[in-house]
């Protein structure tokens, strides 16, 4: 059995690549996956500091391509999970350092012991997309529900869909309020313009940055909401059929009518 | 000797030929994507060029542009950057004058071209030329630290490094800065403050990044739901009058522009119990 090897990417960057790696890792490990997070943003890794394992980095990712250490060196074991690792992204190197076939091949080998190799790509379309691409058979395109998001998302699924990947959305950041008042596309927009299968939706959340500045993965505390759907996208990822649920805002007059409703 | 003698000829100091000559290049980059580098090139952009200067936006992003959206100009763009630079139409052809203010000039990046199809050296070329043409060249720079990076900063002088408070995004401002010339002092600009965050402890403050950073800090803007329809919708906010994350905007184009005004750093807005506790302790104390 060899693992599912999925890029997470979008094209443009700050709209959660690394947030929804860490997030889908964590839930994917805690569903009894082995899984590994490899960090393919040479020079610019966060997928550490998202996990909070930044202090137990000693090898990294080029250290392995260049023949320094072994492969099982370098993967960090995740607090939480035994069954999650995280391969790091060298800091201090270029992204040039990594060539495609080399990426490929350290994938190959994560794949033989994982059920689950998320691949958490770099920002923009240059040399680190590509080599982050290279070692992958399918693709998670992360956007937001702005403009210049789906533009840039759009030229992404362009280059994946010429390597053949089969792709799916998520659409993050999502405020439902401002879809309401007209001030922001709604995920059938986004899915209408990028035409592709939605695999999940999460709105924006203020929790996300304090937990991603902990090295908390929120999806670990099921009280939250984001945990309930980071679980959903899982699923989906492991073949299931679950629903989508639309989240309407959480205005005073809503929940007013809920509890109308509800009485 | 002969020297003195011109000297003595010419006793006014002589004026440069083009008075405007050297105008300034200032890349706007920030390592981390999605922190507000687009957003930031069009609004100070746009309120330097209402305060009367001559400007051009210099988008670097090839292969992913956005600040044409980000200003409305997306059905204007005929030429971009690499016809210039492969000197397939002159410079004069390729820049878009802006819908509003005919001093604000963008010169779009290539949709279909990749960062690696620029030439530093002509790169470098081009921003000299624009500094002889305009006061401010504001460049945009990509994410990251590849290619596209370092063709972003090859012209420029001066950068805005643009960071949000987050622990990610400090981290890449702080490579950011470690990679620019180190003769340069880049200036801070802290995008998507949530004062209220803040307050309660969730959000890194604008002392924390100032710590860690250590640059002097050109303005504080907070996240504001405006910010994102303004973008959608292809109008700068800077321009709104009534908006105080514009506001923000106009002070950063003053300092840039020479002028010392106070940076304004945004407060969380009080909350409705807030306000209604704020009153009643009010008219309390005046019965008492």
């Amino acid at each position: 059995m060899s693992a599912r090897r999925i890029v997470v990417t979008s094209g443009k960057g700050g709209v959660g690549k690394t947030t929804t790696t860490a997030n889908l890792g964590a839930t994917l490990a805690r569903r009894g996956h082995r899984v590994v997070l490899v960090d393919t943003d040479i020079g610019l890794r966060k997928l550490d500091l998202v996990l909070g394992l930044e202090k137990r980095i000693v090898f990294d990712l080029v250290e392995v391509v260049e023949g320094r250490c072994q492969l099982r060196q370098a993967l960090i074991r995740d607090k939480r999970f035994e069954s999650l690792n995280v391969l790091p992204a060298a800091q201090t190197r270029e992204k040039t350092a990594v060539s495609e076939e080399q990426m490929a091949q350290i994938i190959e080998e994560l794949a033989a012991t994982a059920d689950y190799v998320l691949i958490d790509c770099p920002a923009g379309i240059e040399h680190g997309f590509r080599s982050a691409v290279a070692g992958a058979r399918e693709a998670i395109v992360v956007t937001t529900p702005e403009v210049s998001a789906i533009r840039d998302a759009d030229r992404v699924v362009g280059k994946l869909v010429q390597r053949n990947l089969p792709l799916r959305l998520i659409v993050n950041r999502i405020r439902p309020e401002m879809v309401k008042s007209g001030d922001m596309l709604s995920v059938d927009d986004v899915c209408g313009v990028l035409s592709l299968e939605l695999l999940g939706m999460l709105p924006d959340d203020e929790e996300i940055i304090d937990a991603t500045n902990r090295g908390e993965p929120l999806a670990l505390d099921p009280s939250k909401r984001l945990a309930v759907l980071y679980e959903k996208i899982a699923r989906r990822l492991d073949g299931e059929i679950v629903p989508f649920t639309s989240f309407e805002p959480p205005g005073l007059l809503n929940r007013f009518f809920a509890m109308w409703k509800a009485g | 000797m002969a020297l003195q003698e011109l000297r003595e000829v010419q006793p006014e100091p002589l004026v440069p030929p083009i008075a405007r000559a050297a105008g300034r290049a200032i890349v706007i980059t920030s390592g981390k994507g999605g922190v507000g580098k687009t957003t930031t090139t069009a609004n100070v952009g746009a309120a330097l060029a209402a305060r009367g200067k001559d400007v051009v936006l210099v988008d670097a992003d090839v292969g992913l542009r956005n600040l044409d959206i980000v200003l409305g100009l997306e059905n204007r763009v005929r030429y971009h950057l690499l016809d210039v630079l492969e000197k397939k139409v002159e410079l004069e052809t390729a820049l878009i004058r802006d819908k509003r203010n005919e001093r604000l000039h963008l010169l779009a990046a290539a949709q279909s071209r990749e960062k690696e199809d620029v030439d530093t050296d002509a790169m470098r070329a081009l921003i000299d030329r624009l500094r002889a043409q305009f006061e401010f060249v504001l460049i945009d720079c990509p994410a990251g630290i590849e290619m596209g990076f370092k063709n972003a900063i090859a012209g420029a002088q001066h950068a805005i490094v643009v960071c949000t408070p987050e622990v990610a995004a400090v981290r890449d401002a702080d490579r950011v800065v470690g990679l620019l010339p180190a003769d340069w002092r880049p200036e801070l600009i802290i995008n998507r403050l949530r004062p209220a965050l803040v307050n309660k402890g969730k959000m890194l403050s604008v002392e924390d990044v100032d710590a860690i950073l250590r640059l002097p800090l050109l303005g504080v803007i907070a996240d504001e739901p405006a910010v994102i329809v303004s973008t959608n919708r292809g109008e700068p906010l800077a321009l709104d009058p009534s908006s105080k994350t514009g506001a923000a905007y106009r002070a950063i184009a003053a300092r840039l522009a020479g002028e010392d005004v106070p940076l304004p750093v945004p407060r969380p807005e009080p909350r409705l119990l807030a306000k209604l506790g704020a009153l009643f302790s009010r008219s309390a104390g005046g019965r008492a």
